[in-house]
């Protein structure tokens, strides 16, 4: 058991986003705000066969939406705290610290933010994104590479495409390519483009990638950008 | 068997574990074998808040003896290290170290860092 404090907070609303993925919208009984920076998540306490297990999500709150607190996760087969998750309703409570993390983004300080996401995984550039484009000026640019193996996989895919819209610094990249779950890969799909547009072409070395993903293979990622010469603090990444 | 000593900065009493690192993984939560499998599976509470999957520094451990006996440290271990609060050259996770054999002596540090703003 943690021994930090621990919250509860109850579900207010759940979300389908897609086939395997709901969103999650929570406001602590105590009414406490959640104070939390771009990028960090919740550690969730869950009673799973008789023992606690501790599970991170990300918080995929905006700035500001702090009152009623959004996580956003996809169900792993087998796996037990999604799972427990999925069966939960509206009116349940969930108990957990944090929030935890130091995959943040909170003074922008670069010119060129480079936001490359797996699937679920974009869900920290959520908050981030927002912050960036709200509190830097037009010298910033910010870039979303958003990998998925359908368009019906992408996680606030309007959001996105309204934010582009709207900010002529932010540009929003969907790398589809319509393939079963299965055949999608971050090699198949991410590593070629990293490759071409960071590592081959002319390299930004002001630029700051911050990576988000599934499995060992966002560590290839990781790799590609430093061994091209980018310094390690200026490739940030979290594997889920 | 092999023997984990591990002592509190904020004075727990010290407590020793001994176990067969061939009975790994003793827990759930982080690599089998590691030390915080090893201290969860036998009752000894780590914090990690990530779930001991390398996403935080909350299981932040000093090693001050046998780190010959832990795996040597990753990029990734050595990346999330690198904001963990009281950072010295013995610092390990301890979701990632693992131990396969001998004495080992750890410190849990008194503070872990939550980032609330």
């Amino acid at each position: 058991m943690s021994s930090s404090p621990i919250f509860t907070a109850t579900i207010e609303k759940i979300i389908e986003r897609t086939s395997d993925t709901r969103s999650f919208f929570l406001r602590a009984v105590n009414g406490r705000k959640l104070s939390f920076l771009p990028g960090q998540f919740l550690s969730f306490l869950l009673p799973v066969g008789g023992e606690t297990l501790t599970r991170a999500y990300t918080i995929a709150s905006l700035p500001g939406e702090e009152a009623c607190f959004e996580i956003c996760l996809n169900q792993v087969d087998g796996g037990p705290g999604s799972s427990y998750l999925f069966s939960r309703k509206e009116a349940d409570l969930l108990c957990f610290t944090g929030p935890w993390g130091n995959f943040v983004l909170n003074q922008p300080t670069a010119a060129e933010y480079i936001f490359i996401a797996d699937r679920v995984g974009v869900v920290p550039f959520r908050p981030m994104i927002a912050r960036l484009l709200t509190t830097s000026g037009h010298h910033t640019i910010a870039r979303l590479l958003y990998a998925a193996p359908q368009v019906g996989d992408l996680l606030y895919n309007a959001e996105w495409q309204g934010w582009e819209g709207q900010c002529a610094h932010f540009s929003f990249r969907p790398l589809v390519v319509g393939c079963e779950p299965e055949e999608y890969s971050i090699e198949k799909v991410l590593v070629p483009y990293v490759e071409q547009h960071f590592v081959k072409e002319a390299r930004q070395h002001s630029r700051r990638f911050y990576i988000c993903g599934i499995g060992r293979s966002v560590l290839l990622l990781r790799d590609l950008l430093r061994g091209a010469g980018y310094e390690r603090q200026a490739v940030k990444y979290e594997k889920w | 068997m092999a023997k984990l000593y591990v002592s509190f900065e904020n004075g727990n009493p010290e407590q020793v574990v001994e176990f067969d690192p061939s009975q790994a993984p003793f827990h759930h939560d982080g690599e089998p074998g590691s030390i915080l499998d090893i201290l969860l599976g036998h009752g000894v509470e780590l914090e990690h808040a990530c779930g001991g999957n390398c996403a935080c520094t909350t299981c932040h451990v000093i090693v001050t003896q046998g780190m010959a006996h832990l795996t040597e440290n990753e990029e990734e271990e050595d990346d999330m290290l690198d904001k963990a609060p009281g950072l010295v050259s013995t610092s390990r996770l301890g979701c990632q170290a693992v131990m396969a054999e001998g004495e080992v002596k750890i410190r849990i540090p008194r503070h872990t860092i939550n980032q609330q703003v």
